[in-house]
């Protein structure tokens, strides 16, 4: 684990019953970096999530954030995060300024004239109350009161739902590049995958509970090609490429995304006695999608 | 197609056909709770005991009251929107393309007959054989029960988004049991004033629901009218009033808890006070006993002084929970992620349930009080305050520390399981309740057989202070032992533990001395040190030392 690292997860695991949410995962994320955490439904983000704000507690291996246990230490840790929830779990009876005056109190770094600043970039009512608010509204109240405090370590879970495209990109991208330019750390979960290539530095793919990839979005966008294999006589089924992550098409001509590098490529797809033309380089959206449905059509 | 088709096209038969579809299981268990009671009463008027009849009686007013309440849900036409929780008129019915006034008297009319048909077929058939009808002219009282059911459906229909709405109502069911009650009213009114007053309640409550379901409809409420612009000023104003910033965390949630928390129990003690209040006077006065004046103030007290506690021990699981409109257990995250010790949720808890106790006593004695003065005939006071040599205000200066024990009881009750209630888990609930009733039902056993068995009550005479002092030491010693723990896993703080400590101390020593003054005036000081003991016994300290862990069981789940 570098000492460096505001977040240290190692070896993690988690069960529901006989479920494994989470399993021997280990992360890492470093000073004032950008984090994206992705993967399918129920790979594990929130788990994941919900371990470093202290919610849950761990079943086997370590959970640091800032050197400290978040269950031990709740106050310690907890002061120095700012959180916004996948469920928008916000007050519905408290009006915004009621929130926003109940949050203030906890956080002696609340900075009121940075909030009031929010409020009007987001154009909130601060005498709405939350229950009526719309959904994009509830998560820019939720985004507020995580970030008026300037928190050290930002967490997002999920900060596009419910936002509108121009709202997401706008707001959201400037927020995230803000807080890492005053060398902030940010961890955000999203099924958005192009929101997630454009603004953080590294990003974790979670599936079925265990880290599937990991490192920065380039690298592991370059570690994959997407092309397609062109073979002289139709096949009746998918072929079987080692290496590829998915297989989709019919007769002489498949696409495949396969991991690894276009040598070891040529040489899979000269072994099946196939051709490779159309190398592309595959989006994180095209490799989530292949990782997570299998091989094969 | 048959007429009967036809008939549900119409909106009057959408709106009768969805209270029926929605409603057809409540209509059974109605019809069930109805044959039970009419049951009961047929096997009562063939002669039973007098322990039998007394449990007999209870049935039949048990589903009264149920299938009434129940009643006026199924017929209010009043639903929660499920995303802004707002209870008011559902808005998928706003949208047909029917008139505002049809949508207005169709479940008016239908839900007014219903409550009064069904109210007096119960009277005639339950109560009168049972003897608990109400003495009022049968007209009169469906035509209030009328008003009272339009006015509750007009202001939830007519004004959803009004924060004042729940105190409208209360000033609606305090006037309605006015009006109702003005023929026993010392100021009496002649029956035309009266039946003019009820006529006017009825036309303004048709009138008050079509204007504000009319302003609903056309968005005037959320729109830019002039009537939002006045909403939204008062909103700021109200607004401003609350304090800038909140002094310190604490001081955050006490107030977060206030508002979740803080009006439940002197709302339920105050109203159900101010609600059988009357209906105990009109009993009494029914018997037309030459003591009636008394026997209903006794009652009235007797019923002020019990409710408060009964109900604090009733809700003390449901005090632990953060939220009450969390759907779980589970601590919401809002809460959860706040940089607060498990402790000081505890201690927030801790001043909120104090000032609740103390805010319930005063609601229940000016709810009885107020009755009490309208209906009563001071005996009573004048026998209380005859207890003292020193006349009136020796009485009432005397009774002050008495109150203080009664918050103190008050509080400790609402403390009891809220260390249960903080868990967040419902079968550590059942468990608690579980162990409870069997200590309770083993405690009245032992007591029932030392009644009957003079040797054995004189072995536990003899024992009972050695009994008490060991279930003290043992309370202090978990208590410890949960404290280390706390303290150990940063569940708690010094601190906390102090105030903790302290405060129970302190109280121990009140009800030691409290308890020290009575005997002594009633010359029975053997039993103080039994009494001081039972006090520090029932003091909760223990749940106190084990609520910080159980909620961060809850919290780091």
């Amino acid at each position: 684990m570098s000492t460096n690292a505001v977040v240290a997860v190692a070896g993690l695991s988690r069960h529901f019953g006989t479920k494994a949410a989470l399993d021997e995962v280990t992360v890492s994320i470093p000073h004032g970096s950008v984090l994206g955490l992705v993967g399918e439904n129920g790979a594990g983000k929130t788990t994941l999530i919900r371990h470093l704000l202290g919610m849950l507690q761990a079943q086997a291996g370590i959970v640091r954030v800032f050197g400290c246990d978040p269950v031990a230490d709740p106050v310690g840790v907890l002061s120095r995060v700012g959180y916004l929830s996948e469920r928008r779990d916000l007050p519905g009876w408290m009006r915004v300024d009621e929130f926003m005056r109940y949050t203030q109190a906890f956080y002696p770094k609340w900075d009121e004239q940075y909030a009031e600043q929010l409020l009007e970039q987001f154009q909130l009512d601060p005498t709405q109350k939350i229950t009526t608010q719309s959904q994009g509204q509830q998560a820019k109240t939720g985004l507020l009161a995580a970030l008026a405090y300037r928190p050290e370590l930002l967490i997002l879970d999920e900060p596009s739902s419910g936002l509108d495209p121009v709202v997401r990109r706008d707001i959201l991208e400037a927020i995230i590049r803000v807080v890492a330019d005053e060398g902030r750390t940010v961890l955000f979960s999203s099924h958005l995958l192009d929101e997630v290539e454009r603004v953080a530095d590294e990003v974790v793919m979670l599936q079925q509970g265990r880290v599937a990839l990991q490192g920065r979005a380039e690298d592991v966008r370059g570690g994959h090609i997407s092309a397609v294999l062109s073979f002289a006589e139709p096949q009746t089924v998918a072929p079987i490429l080692a290496g590829a992550h998915a297989v989709v098409g019919y007769g002489a001509q498949w696409r495949i995304l396969f991991g690894g590098s276009r040598a070891d490529l040529a040489s899979a797809a000269a072994s099946i006695g196939a051709q490779v033309s159309g190398e592309q380089t595959p989006s994180l959206d095209e490799i989530l999608v292949a990782r997570a449905g299998g091989k094969g059509s | 197609m048959t007429v009967g088709r036809l008939f549900w096209r119409t909106p009057t038969g959408g709106i009768l056909w969805e209270i029926w579809g929605r409603h057809k299981m409540n209509f059974a268990r109605h019809g069930g709770a109805l044959l039970a009671s009419l049951l009961c009463v047929r096997w009562m008027q063939h002669g039973v005991s007098e322990v039998t009849g007394a449990v007999l009686t209870l049935i039949p007013l048990s589903c009264f009251l149920g299938s009434y309440l129940d009643l006026l849900t199924c017929f209010g036409c009043i639903e929660m929107n499920a995303r802004t929780v707002q209870i008011g008129f559902p808005g998928r019915l706003m949208l047909k393309p029917v008139s505002t006034i049809q949508l207005v008297l169709v479940p008016m009319f239908f839900g007014g007959t219903a409550v009064v048909s069904v109210f007096f077929l119960w009277n005639q058939v339950i109560l009168r054989p049972l003897g608990h009808d109400i003495p009022l002219e049968p007209l009169w009282l469906g035509a209030v029960l009328l008003s009272f059911f339009w006015w509750i459906q007009a202001i939830a229909w007519g004004v959803p988004l009004f924060p004042g709405r729940t105190f409208i109502t209360l000033l609606v069911a305090v006037t309605h049991l006015l009006v109702g009650f003005c023929p026993f009213m010392p100021i009496g009114a002649s029956a035309l004033w009266r039946w003019l007053l009820v006529g006017s309640m009825l036309l303004t409550a048709v009138l008050f629901a079509s204007t504000g379901l009319k302003w609903m409809r056309r968005g005037v409420w959320e729109g830019p009218s002039r009537l939002s612009a006045l909403w939204r000023s008062s909103r700021t104003r109200r607004a401003r009033l609350i304090p800038r910033r909140f002094g310190s965390p604490f001081l955050a949630q006490c107030w977060l808890e206030w508002r979740r928390w803080g009006l439940m129990l002197p709302g339920l003690a105050g109203g159900v006070t101010f609600g059988i209040t009357p209906l105990i006077f009109v009993a009494r006065k029914r018997l037309a006993e030459p003591s009636s004046g008394f026997e209903f103030e006794r009652i009235t007290l007797t019923l002020m002084l019990i409710l408060p506690l009964v109900l604090a021990s009733a809700l003390a699981m449901a005090f632990g929970k953060m939220d009450p409109l969390q759907p779980t257990g589970e601590l919401p995250i809002y809460i959860s992620i706040r940089p607060m010790t498990n402790g000081g949720f505890v201690i927030a808890k801790l001043a909120m349930t104090l000032a609740t106790s103390a805010l319930t006593w005063l609601v229940t004695f000016a709810a009885g009080g107020f009755w009490l003065t309208l209906l009563g005939d001071g005996t009573l006071l004048s026998r209380a305050s005859s207890l003292t040599p020193y006349g009136f205000a020796a009485f009432v200066v005397g009774s002050i520390p008495a109150l203080c024990l009664l918050i103190l009881v008050t509080w400790k009750n609402l403390l009891t399981g809220m260390g249960v209630g903080l868990t967040g888990r419902t079968w550590v609930s059942i468990l608690f309740l579980f162990s409870r009733l069997t200590v309770g039902i083993g405690l009245l056993a032992l007591l029932f057989e030392a009644s009957i068995d003079l040797s054995l009550k004189e072995t536990l005479l003899r024992w009972l202070p050695w009994i008490l002092m060991i279930c003290l030491v043992f309370k202090i010693a978990l208590s410890m032992a949960a404290f280390r723990l706390g303290l150990r896993r940063k569940a708690i703080t010094g601190g906390v533990v102090g105030w903790i400590v302290g405060g129970w101390m302190v109280c121990g020593l009140f009800v030691a001395g409290y308890a020290g003054l009575v005997c002594h005036a009633l010359h029975r000081l053997d039993i103080w040190s039994w009494i001081a003991l039972a006090g520090f016994l029932a003091l909760p300290l223990t749940d106190l030392a084990i609520a910080p862990l159980s909620l961060a069981w809850n919290r780091h789940r």
